[in-house]
């Protein structure tokens, strides 16, 4: 099986990857809140692979004695952010607790299962998936998928690959603080995909991590980093002017945002003539003047 | 047979968890005891606990298991999930060690640490119930890394198989995991008296532990390498009373 190298991911999985890997790359560049802008991506990325329902990441908080949900992706996701469970309370306590990775199905059957997170989400899984975050000094938080579309259970297979998301996680949160780069991070998901499917050379993987982070900053996205850039000046600046220059941004958004309408309702040849305009400076990154 | 005719009787098994539900109707009554371990000032310490409840129902889900393919063995609860997260090494540690001095025959670990600092705790632990004729039943873990104390050659390291019957067990040659047992999609006990359909590996080794409590009661004087070379021997598909 692992004798003849196959590529570990598909075009789609790849255009995943890409995407976490901009989003990587915008939260180096904001120098701020890295950790869990990759942490989001992670979240974003196994919903869309496993195409769940939800997914989030608690993470251990240990002068509350808490586990808190740091960060969630998916329709039915966004409720849990921000709640905090005793480490013993849940699926989430357990797995955190005992380092013990499951899947549970047929939940919503028992009514009495994970009450106080579901009161507090308004949503309450058929199924679920957890498995631990772990780096090297031991378990760290705990990664939930909830409900995956296609089937009405997980497999063992959707835990080890939840797994190797969770390593992912553990690895952007080790990154936030050691600094290290964005290629090493892709490759380091990259090899953990490839031990757990089996195959994929180190020259695959070099390859993909390739892929996957080439020209990003380049030109074809330079409006994007200029723009990434500016925020993160403005972060820097007097919280007293924070406000000014936040209130200034939204005019300028809200103003580009009815320019494009317009254009819009022009091209579909509906409505009076408006005039089409150009984009706003600096609230845009011209993708519809492109059109 | 390796232990046609037996059903458990006369054989103590601990399950360190999240508690035991003695209420619960898999559990079949054979709860005879329940402590939990808590931190004290500098050492955990290990307390009763009369009203044996389960905090997430993992705890019953093993028991159930047993208690299903042992239903003469009787069972012990320690609890060493509890709200106080500190030191929760050291507190599963504390639980094991308590385990064996008890006397148990059979001690299910559907849990482990990962903590590099416990490894020679665990490693003391896991040779002295070697040596007290103790059995050590381990689930695996999925996740890379760490893992005390499946890790470790003495225990009986079980990971999870999809073959919906718990008497079909595989003994896989490859270490560290030696053996595959029923873990996908099972019908299990859970908290307050429910029921969940569970995977994992967690659910694989209590299929281990019940079979291992069949083998102890039918050669009494099997010591642990012995019950595993039979658990190897009569590997893959075998059946009591077969």
């Amino acid at each position: 099986m692992a004798d003849k190298p196959r590529p570990p991911i598909g075009p789609e999985a790849l255009d995943v990857l890409r995407r976490i890997a901009i989003r990587g790359e915008i939260a180096r560049r904001l120098e701020t809140e890295s950790a869990r802008a990759v942490l989001r991506s992670v979240v974003d990325a196994t919903v869309a692979l496993f195409e769940a329902e939800a997914a989030s990441i608690a993470l251990y908080d240990p002068t509350t004695d808490r586990l808190v949900f740091e960060v969630a992706a998916g329709e039915q996701g966004q409720g849990v952010i921000g709640v905090a469970i005793r480490p013993d309370q849940g699926i989430a306590g357990y797995v955190f607790t005992s380092g013990q990775a499951l899947a549970l199905s047929d939940v919503a059957s028992d009514p009495r299962f994970g009450r106080s997170v579901a009161e507090k989400t308004a949503y309450l899984p058929r199924s679920i998936v957890a498995v631990p975050l772990v780096d090297d000094h031991g378990t760290i938080g705990v990664l939930e998928v909830l409900d995956k579309r296609s089937q009405a259970a997980f497999s063992l297979r959707d835990i080890e690959l939840a797994a190797v998301f969770a390593r992912q996680a553990a690895v952007a949160i080790r990154a936030s603080r050691v600094e290290r780069d964005l290629a090493s991070l892709v490759r380091a998901t990259l090899g953990d995909l490839a031990s757990s499917s089996g195959g994929a050379s180190d020259a695959a993987i070099e390859e993909l991590v390739q892929a996957a982070t080439e020209r990003i900053g380049g030109d074809d996205d330079s409006r994007l980093w200029a723009l990434v850039e500016r925020i993160a000046r403005i972060r820097k600046i007097d919280p007293g002017r924070l406000e000014l220059v936040s209130d200034l941004l939204d005019a300028l958004v809200r103003e580009s945002e009815r320019d494009a309408r317009a254009r819009r309702r022009v091209r579909s040849g509906g409505g009076t003539a408006v005039r089409p305009g150009t984009a706003s400076p600096g609230g845009s990154v011209g993708r519809d003047r492109d059109r | 047979m390796a232990f046609g005719g037996v059903d458990g009787t006369g054989i103590t098994v601990a399950i360190v968890d999240s508690g035991v539900e003695r209420d619960h109707p898999a559990v079949g009554g054979k709860l005879i005891r329940s402590v939990r371990v808590e931190l004290g000032d500098e050492d955990p310490i290990v307390v009763e606990d009369p009203e044996a409840i389960d905090v997430v129902g993992h705890g019953t889900a093993c028991a159930g298991i047993i208690h299903g393919l042992a239903p003469g063995a009787d069972l012990i609860s320690v609890r060493v999930l509890g709200p106080d997260n500190r030191g929760k090494g050291t507190i599963f540690a504390a639980g094991l060690e308590w385990a064996i001095a008890q006397g148990a025959s059979v001690i299910n670990l559907s849990l482990s640490s990962k903590s590099d600092a416990l490894f020679g705790v665990f490693h003391e632990i896991v040779d002295s119930a070697y040596f007290a004729n103790v059995l050590l039943v381990s689930a695996a873990n999925n996740v890379p890394g760490p893992s005390y104390p499946s890790l470790f050659a003495s225990v009986v390291s079980v990971a999870a198989h999809d073959i919906a019957d718990p008497w079909t067990w595989f003994y896989n040659p490859n270490p560290p995991v030696e053996f595959g047992a029923y873990g996908v999609d099972v019908p299990v006990a859970w908290k307050d008296g429910g029921r969940m359909v569970a995977t994992g590996n967690s659910f694989a080794a209590p299929h281990v532990a019940g079979l291992v409590t069949l083998i102890r009661a039918k050669h009494p004087t099997a010591s642990p390498f012995e019950v595993k070379a039979i658990l190897a021997a009569v590997s893959n598909g075998a059946r009591p009373g077969g």
